[in-house]
């Protein structure tokens, strides 16, 4: 579909008519695109950190003694972070475009002279 | 060769607008090349050669479009190897994936190491990371020294320490600055952290859990912090560091105590753990 036509909607000089149009930032392509609106996840390795936690109330935050429900939490994370990277390299290769992150990138190597 | 998948992040993006024809220099009068890929002819139509025997289609020239950021590596290019033991293998030890990466490195093209980079025994990536840390304002040989004093008198310290026990307690002592130091900055790393998050108009500190690299990163931080800060002015960086580096190795310390600080607040906010979306 073309852009809508520009001519005659903006408040100038040599416009006789009102203005349809009071832009109130610039209309210039930006160098970004939006973050696409991402699915509410839920907390992670809760019940590891509790855990976790209740050992340290009752050895003084010492952390040679909590040494078996630090090392589960830790893999607990690294699991959860395996499993998110799977979700977004998925996510991603089913949809034709590339992810916002990876769009600004190439946009800010590739940017849109705003300047002379 | 299938061996390289991570090369498909690079291809993914339009490459540098590099034509096919090495010769023409004179078709890049239009773009804004900048001046220094002019300079060293033989080694750009080394590289543009080599480049027009890969598979990749040739990039058409985008009218309106200037490319501004790019490094002088083009995504063929790959990382420095400098780790003598993967040399080192015999070639029954291999497996297919590491035969078919020989045989690659071998033909393709690879990035200069960094000047901090060697291939010696000596090398080791925390302390050069600490090192880098340590560094201001680039004065890099000032770090390096700073960082071999500070071993130097962290070994002296134990060893008149060691001279001054008795035959028992000789044997607990360590003396390798090397495991002293390594040892005390794994005994700094936190094991959970806190994140501020924004909710209903306040900030929330939320305890997360960290990557390893943001552990290790805090662990070296909090320690050159409490050294560059809160210590008397006239005190050398050696001192101040062997001193800390000695004390968090025993578990004692300010930088201890800044890291059960750090576990006491994510105790005590567990409740907002519900908060993260991660």
């Amino acid at each position: 579909m073309a852009t809508p036509s520009l001519r005659g909607r903006l408040p100038r000089l040599g416009n006789p008519r009102k203005p349809i149009l009071k832009p109130n930032k610039p209309l210039i392509l930006a160098n970004r695109v939006g973050e696409r609106r991402r699915d509410k996840g839920e907390a992670t390795c809760i019940t590891e950190m509790s855990v976790m936690m209740a050992c340290w109330k009752q050895n003084e935050f010492r952390d040679e003694a909590c040494r078996k429900e630090i090392q589960d939490f830790f893999d607990c994370a690294s699991r959860a972070e395996g499993a998110r990277k799977m979700r977004s390299i998925q996510d991603t290769g089913e949809s034709g475009n590339l992810p916002p992150m990876k769009l600004n990138k190439l946009l800010q190597r590739f940017p849109n002279k705003s300047h002379v | 060769m299938q061996c390289r998948t991570d090369l498909g992040l690079c291809v993914a993006f339009p490459p540098s607008p590099v034509t096919r024809s090495g010769t023409q220099k004179a078709a890049f009068v239009g773009s804004s090349w900048p001046a220094k890929m002019a300079a060293p002819a033989g080694k750009v139509a080394r590289g543009w050669s080599v480049l027009a025997l890969t598979l990749r289609t040739a990039v058409p020239r985008l009218p309106g479009l200037t490319q501004v950021r790019w490094s002088r590596y083009s995504p063929e290019y790959r990382d420095p190897q400098t780790d003598k033991e993967y040399y080192r293998k015999p070639l029954a030890e291999l497996t297919e994936e590491e035969k078919c990466e020989q045989e690659l490195r071998k033909t393709q093209l690879i990035k200069a190491a960094p000047a901090a980079k060697t291939s010696s025994v000596f090398e080791d990536p925390v302390i050069s990371k600490f090192i880098n840390m340590m560094m201001k304002g680039g004065n890099k040989v000032l770090a390096r020294s700073l960082m071999t004093q500070t071993l130097e008198a962290v070994k002296r310290k134990q060893f008149e320490k060691y001279h001054a026990a008795s035959a028992e307690e000789q044997a607990t002592i360590e003396r390798n600055p090397y495991t002293i130091f390594h040892q005390a900055l794994k005994n700094c790393e936190p094991v959970i952290g806190l994140v501020p998050i924004l909710r209903g108009g306040h900030f929330y500190q939320v305890p997360v859990p960290l990557p390893a690299r943001r552990r290790r990163f805090l662990a070296m931080k909090w320690m050159l912090t409490e050294c560059r800060e809160k210590k008397h002015r006239r005190t050398l960086m050696p001192e101040k560091l062997s001193h800390e580096l000695l004390e968090a190795f025993h578990n004692q310390g300010p930088v201890i105590k800044k890291k059960h600080d750090m576990h006491k607040m994510a105790e005590a906010n567990r409740a907002l753990a519900h908060y993260r979306w991660w």
